[in-house]
Parts: C-alpha cells; sequence; structure tokens
C-alpha cells in the first residue's frame, strides 16, 4: 500500500467510515492477533474488547 | 515529494504506536473486568475435603512444592562457599549493605568485595546447574 493510500484511509477510518476501519483492522491484523492471545491462545472475546476500543478511540487520533 | 514522503512515514510510525498503547490499555481493561468477574467462595462454603484442616496437612502440601526444593538445593550450594565468601553474600542480600561498607568492616578494597561476590555467584550457578542436569 502507497503510504498516501494509507493517508487516506486512516483519515477516513477517523472520521468514522466503516470501510476504512475495516481496511485498518485487516492492516493491522497481526497485532491485533498478538495482543488477543491469553496463555498463548487467541481469545475471541478479548479480540472483540479490542476491536471495539479501536473504533471508539480511533476518532481521537491526530493526523 | 520527499517532505511528503517523510510525513505518510511519520504518521504511519505515529498511528502504530498510537494503535499499539490503545490495544495495550484495552487488552489491561479487558483482564481487570474478567478478573473481577471471577467468582469468590468464602472459606465457609468450602466443602470439607478441600479444607486443610490440620497442620501437618499444610506441612504435607507445602513440604511438596518445587520452590522449598529449590531453596534447598541453593542452602546447599550456598554451605559449600568458603565463609567469607558467605559472609559476603550475607551482608550484600540479608543484610542489604553497600560494598563500600562491607569492604570497611571486612578491612579489605570494595573492589575486593564485589570479586568474592562475582566468583560467589559464578561457583552457585555452577553448583546449581549441576545439580539440575543430574535429576
Amino acid at each position: 500500500m502507497k503510504p498516501e493510500e494509507f493517508h487516506r484511509i486512516l483519515e477516513e477510518a477517523t472520521l468514522g467510515s466503516h470501510e476504512a476501519l475495516g481496511r485498518i483492522f485487516e492492516m493491522y491484523a497481526p497485532m491485533i492477533n498478538k495482543h488477543s492471545q491469553i496463555g498463548g491462545k487467541l481469545d475471541e472475546d478479548l479480540k472483540q474488547y479490542i476491536l471495539i476500543h479501536i473504533a471508539l478511540n480511533i476518532s481521537k487520533f491526530h493526523i | 515529494m520527499n517532505h511528503q514522503q517523510d510525513y505518510e512515514d511519520e504518521l504511519r510510525a505515529r498511528f502504530t504506536k498510537w494503535l499499539d498503547i490503545v490495544i495495550y490499555r484495552a487488552k489491561l481493561k479487558y483482564l481487570r473486568k474478567t478478573e473481577t468477574k471471577l467468582e469468590t467462595v468464602s472459606f465457609e462454603e468450602l466443602p470439607e475435603s478441600s479444607q486443610p484442616i490440620y497442620e501437618d496437612d499444610l506441612r504435607n502440601i507445602f513440604s511438596s512444592t518445587d520452590f522449598d526444593f529449590e531453596e534447598e538445593r541453593l542452602a546447599d550450594a550456598f554451605v559449600k562457599l568458603p565463609i567469607k565468601r558467605q559472609q559476603i553474600l550475607t551482608m550484600l542480600f540479608v543484610e542489604e549493605k553497600r560494598p563500600e561498607e562491607i569492604a570497611k568492616e571486612l578491612n579489605c578494597s570494595a573492589q575486593h568485595v564485589y570479586d568474592q561476590k562475582y566468583q560467589a555467584l559464578k561457583k552457585l550457578r555452577i553448583e546449581l546447574a549441576k545439580e539440575g542436569d543430574g535429576r
């Protein structure tokens, strides 16, 4: 992905675009999955909690 | 063009860091929430079979733990050290004295204390590793 495309997606995500947010989730899936583990196993509830937390807070990120 | 590129890269790095922190905080919150959800049972509600009633029972439970075992091995290795080194380690780790204070008390240089500490810890590590392999 080109940097300018990332910029556009991030901007849209911070403005509330669900599609852009989905792209961000895809892009950062390895990081999200890594942190969603408890005792070496993926915890789906924790993953959902993290995704919701990101969705609720992404508008606070200043570009 | 280069400045724009730098800005985009910086933005991505900044967002990645921000996201890492957001995820970390979310995980902490989640763990705290689930931790408080854990059911607690009062001691009175425990079935009798789960209650260690006698002191001997408690002793039996705790005497077989790895922790005690490790401690015993460490103690064995410790007594094999020369008296002077035992004394220095005790002063350092039990009495929590500074090497300079110990040097004054033992009438030697601080460097000597450091050397003795290094040698003693090295010896302890070797002893513990040796006994560990033998199991």
